[in-house]
């Protein structure tokens, strides 16, 4: 009778509460539960070694490149980092969003967290925000060591193209990460989500690219066409961005970069933002649509 | 508490559940009986807003397909089987579902103390065995004291011992005025729960029982006992299986349980499979049979 | 026909907005000076008025809102706080005797006539001095013309805040041989351009946000030392000349659309050392140099880093002859534009070649040299030399698949551009000063701080939540 009266005793505490639930507070709670299991996994672990060894050791080489002459980096560090950030932080995301709900399923934890008093929704969002936050710190802390590196060796990188490095490598990762959600709630199972996402993530870094240019030349692409078909390509926006902001000019881009600097000239930040945005908002917002209609089972 | 009212759920073009009403009302306690496949489960996956159905449910007063967030705040779920973050701590896992109900602090100590789990805080969710993941699931599911309790086969991972522990747990703190649910094939559960029985059969709902009646009621089974050679059991086993029995190797033979008017169907399956059926017995004690352990 | 339009394409995007060539530079207007009315008509002119060949006028702190001719040998002293204001109109101090001194003034405020070409200070005779003054919003600064043996030094030469092809040039000079133009800083100007004028020497200026660093129009036999040339469209640019000496100057960030360090167009005899080009669009830019390839055009011990492009060549340019400069991560090392070949141009003379940092090979006896000839061919660059849009896809992961194919596979590996046979392993020592950008350490630090506390943040929000609570729990429950 004991053990009766202190489960109803919580239990009267705990409906009290209850008259007040918010949404933010259950999406937050998924969030930091997601955010705290990604944090845990190996991959997470994985991902922010690798991240920070190769940028750490690019910024070792451009130092003792031109170190001795009291100039190293001059923005050329940053090239190298973006050059990292477009090989590593795709698959992060990718691989990160695939996983995430496709692996609930498989588990069998989908339905018995869905049996609790939150929307599907919260739960898409709470498992998005998490991971963002996961992918967020294994991107800060990587890059931040970078800076840090740079900052002992005397790396004449600005600051200032670095934080904007980072915060469009985060932008980058939030994109991934809500294709990746995309196609975890479409696969059935989350191997199949996580090799869909690796697939994709080879055809952005490198397929569509090679495609470009092999389309470029074939049928002799003008530069406008050139620089609009690859906006659809969010690495190569990402990309360009990061040039853009650490140098206010396209034309280290050739023709089709001018073209782009002329044109659009201070649009560019907005287009640029727009296409990025659009690649975290779409993904997101048909996984949300899909997560909802379909079957969590 | 509960109203169903002609729900059909089609996974494909079979109907996991077909055309099913039912009321639970307010401390009433109802058990869904029939075989693994009589859609005991999918109904209560509808009753929870998980799946998408015809008809409707609705839970309190509020319609599940368009409310599930808030009909699912009524309701406290133990699953078969808990299934959640193996490296969760059970203080975590506690702090975490209680988040999602709405409630601040908990006092998670008393929570485990109430099923039993006290000392167990520190403990991983990996490391608990079948019975305590039970019992956590128990705890998580009267978290926020909702006034309906929906049970899936609580026992069925369980082993004797655990199982009969649980129910008695479960017949200790689901009264209280609380609404009960609850899928099980499990004659020892459902008289110790329920007060009535919904008996379901490949998705029809065909009867209903008081719980004390069940057990005459199942005297219309008959559990069908086939002495098959060792060599060929594994084989017929999956011919029955694929029948739409439920066939329990005991070693020497196969015990199958079947309807009293379908006592030869078996036999049929076997026949066109070409396996012998050295002898056979029939008991008419119908899901008994499967469990001399829970014989009275 | 096709290989010209590719030459053409290739050049389209270099010289795009690169000025209008020599003829928006033509000879300086034929003007009148007596034009200008209100000539030596304040307190200073009065006393120009009534002084006599080599006095000395000091000019007390103020602000003489004058427009002044010295046409007589004077020296002119500006006391700290002495301020010249032409009030928008004209000219402000013109030069029209020999061995004049004009020092420490601060000269604002000309007009915006081009065509009369409103200057801070004309000189139109020889031997002046124009000392330690500051001008500021100025169409043209410091004007010399037919001014031989001048000097100019330790100016600073700020231009009007105009449209580049409304403003005047910070320092010209025309036909002034011999003159020396030394630690001036000209800044947000349009050029400094030295015009048919022999024997002049520029050194320890520096020139920032200009349209040209300096410019150089058919003057021969000049030394251009210890400049610092940043930020401005073009740093030093080279036409039509001869005897050129270009040392330990810093060209750094000129980024225009033409954007190159030094440039060198149809010169001659020039000698080009321990310079440091950094982060141009191109470090070194060879346009019919030398012209005459008798002589070869000298780069030795340069550092050239961090430019889009290390040096580009023009199709026909031969003659040029790099030894031990250091090719440190350009994005393109060496470049030449359309068909044409490097063939005419040495990149190792005897024992002594170049360091390249994309060098592939080792140099396992250690004696400095790599084992290894250095080639320098990369199919994208390859590629893009013959397909320039194709540009865009710079810094992508596909550039380095394509870069690997081109090593793991011979057959379609492109001809090598150049060869060092004896390329350095280690680079040179060069003595060019150190650059005016230093590293920001600080900021990065903070950027370090920043990120890695952001980051740390984020794990400790994400740290198992239940310890703590679990305690007070069980302190509750007990």
């Amino acid at each position: 009778m004991t053990t009766l009266g202190t489960i109803a005793g919580v239990a009267g505490e705990g409906r009290r509460a209850h008259q007040t639930p918010g949404i933010p507070s259950n999406i937050a709670t998924v969030a930091r539960r997601e955010m705290r299991e990604a944090m845990r996994s190996r991959w997470f672990l994985l991902y922010s070694l690798a991240f920070a060894a190769l940028g750490l050791s690019l910024s070792f080489v451009s130092a003792a490149a031109a170190g001795g002459m009291g100039l190293a980096g001059f923005g050329r560090t940053t090239a190298g980092l973006v050059n990292l950030v477009l090989l590593v932080v795709p698959l992060m995301g990718l691989t990160a969003g695939a996983g995430s709900i496709a692996g609930d399923r498989e588990r069998g934890m989908l339905t018995y967290l869905l049996s609790q008093p939150v929307s599907r929704t919260e739960v898409l969002l709470g498992k998005y925000l998490g991971l963002a936050g996961a992918l967020v710190a294994c991107i800060t802390l990587g890059l931040g060591a970078c800076a840090a590196i740079m900052a002992w060796k005397g790396d004449a990188t600005r600051p200032g193209s670095l934080v904007w490095l980072g915060g469009l490598s985060l932008a980058l990762a939030m994109g991934m990460l809500s294709v990746g959600m995309l196609l975890s709630v479409l696969a059935r199972k989350a191997s199949v989500a996580v090799g869909t996402a690796v697939f994709l993530w080879l055809v952005l870094v490198f397929a569509t690219d090679l495609a470009l240019m092999a389309g470029a030349i074939a049928m002799k692409l003008r530069i406008e066409e050139l620089f609009s078909l690859a906006l659809l390509n969010p690495l190569q926006v990402f990309k360009m961005w990061s040039l853009h902001a650490a140098d206010a000019s396209l034309d280290v881009l050739g023709p089709a970069g001018l073209y782009a600097t002329e044109e659009y000239g201070r649009w560019l930040h907005a287009i640029f933002g727009g296409c990025l945005a659009a690649w975290i908002v779409l993904p997101l917002t048909a996984a949300a649509v899909v997560f909802a209609r379909r079957s969590p089972v | 508490m509960i109203t169903i009212r002609n729900v059909t759920k089609r996974f494909g073009r079979t109907a996991a559940v077909n055309d099913v009403s039912l009321a639970v009302g307010d401390g009433d306690a109802v058990a869904l009986w029939g075989t693994n496949g009589a859609g005991k489960t999918t109904l209560i996956r509808c009753v929870l807003g998980l799946l998408r159905f015809r008809g409707s449910i609705d839970v309190g007063g509020v319609d599940v397909a368009r409310h599930g967030k808030r009909a699912r705040a009524l309701i406290g779920y133990v699953p078969q089987e808990l299934g959640f973050y193996d490296d969760l701590g059970v203080a975590e896992a506690i702090g975490f579902f209680g988040r999602l109900k709405g409630l601040r602090a908990l006092g998670v100590g008393g929570v485990l103390e109430g099923v039993g789990l006290v000392g167990a805080e520190r403990k991983r969710i990996r490391e608990l065995s079948g019975g305590m993941k039970q019992r956590l699931a128990l705890a998580v599911a009267l978290l926020g004291d909702p006034p309906v309790l929906v049970l899936d086969e609580v026992t069925a991972s369980l082993d004797a011992c655990g199982r009969d522990e649980f129910v008695s747990l479960l017949s200790r703190l689901a009264a209280g005025g609380r609404s009960l649910l609850f899928a099980s094939h499990r004659v020892e559960e459902v008289t110790a729960l329920a007060r009535r029985v919904v008996l379901l059969e490949r998705g029809v709902m065909t009867g209903e029982v008081p719980a004390r009646d069940l057990v005459p009621h199942l005297g219309l089974q008959a559990t069908l006992h086939l002495r098959i050679a060792a060599a060929s059991r594994e084989r017929a086993a999956r011919l029955l299986r694929e029948g739409g029995f439920e066939p329990e190797n005991n070693g020497v033979g196969l015990l199958v349980s079947v309807p009293t008017t379908q006592k030869a169907a078996p036999f049929r399956i076997l026949a066109e499979g070409r396996i012998a059926v050295d002898d056979f017995d029939l008991h008419a004690h119908g899901e008994q049979a499967h469990e001399p352990e829970a014989r009275p | 026909m096709r290989g010209h339009l590719a030459i053409l394409a290739a050049l389209a995007w270099a010289r795009v907005g690169l000025g209008q060539g020599p003829n928006d530079m033509s000879a300086p207007a034929a003007r009148a000076s007596a034009a200008q009315t209100d000539v030596n008509t304040g307190v200073i002119g009065s006393r120009i008025r009534s002084a006599s060949a080599g006095d000395t006028i000091r000019v007390p702190a103020g602000v003489y809102r004058e427009h002044l001719r010295i046409d007589k040998p004077l020296t002119l002293i500006g006391e700290p706080g002495a301020v010249l204001d032409g009030g928008g109109r004209g000219d402000i101090v013109e030069v029209a005797a020999p061995d004049v001194t004009l020092s420490g003034f601060v000269i604002r405020n000309t007009g915006i006539d081009l065509d009369h070409e409103n200057a801070g200070v004309r000189v139109m005779a020889p031997r002046a001095r124009i000392e330690n003054n500051t001008l500021d919003d100025t169409l043209f600064g410091i004007d010399l013309r037919d001014a031989s043996d001048s000097v100019v030094r330790g100016n600073r030469v700020g231009g009007k805040d105009l449209d580049v092809a409304r403003r005047g040039d910070g320092i010209r000079l025309w036909r002034s041989d011999r003159t020396l133009v030394e630690g001036n800083t000209i800044h947000d100007g349009r050029d400094a351009v030295l015009w048919y004028s022999k024997g002049i020497t520029v050194r320890g200026n520096t020139a920032e946000r200009c349209r040209y660093g300096f410019h150089l129009m058919y003057s021969d036999e000049v030394t251009l030392e210890d400049n610092e040339v940043v930020e401005n469209s073009v740093g030093i640019y080279l036409m039509y000349s001869t005897g050129i000496e270009v040392r330990r100057n810093r060209m750094i960030r000129n980024r225009g659309p033409s954007g190159y360090g030094l440039g060198l167009k149809e010169t001659d005899r020039f000698v080009v050392e321990n310079n440091l080009f950094v982060g141009n669009r191109a470090g070194i830019y060879l346009d019919g140099s030398p012209f005459s390839p008798r002589i070869p055009g000298v780069f030795a011990r340069n550092t050239i880093a961090y430019n889009d492009v290390g040096a580009v060549f023009l199709p026909a340019v031969r003659g040029n002859r790099f030894t031990l400069n250091n090719f440190v991560d350009n994005i393109e090392q060496v470049a030449v534009l359309g068909r044409g070949s490097l063939a005419g141009n040495e990149f190792w003379v005897g024992e002594t070649g170049n360091f390249w940092t994309d060098y592939q090979g080792y140099d396992q006896n250690r004696d400095g040299v790599g084992d290894f000839v250095h080639e320098s061919f990369t199919l994208f660059e390859n590629l893009v030399d013959r397909h320039p849009k194709l540009r865009l896809l710079l810094f992508s992961p596909a550039q380095q698949a394509i870069e690997f194919v081109g090593r793991a596979i011979p057959a379609v590996r492109p001809e090598p551009k150049f060869i060092d046979e004896v390329p350095l392993v280690r680079p040179v020592p060069v003595d060019a000063g150190r650059p005016a950008q230093r590293p920001d350490r600080a900021g990065l630090s903070l950027v370090a701080l920043a990120m890695g506390g952001g980051g740390l943040a984020l794990v400790f929000v994400a740290r198992p939540r239940g310890m703590a609570r679990r305690r007070r729990n069980n302190g509750g429950a007990a």
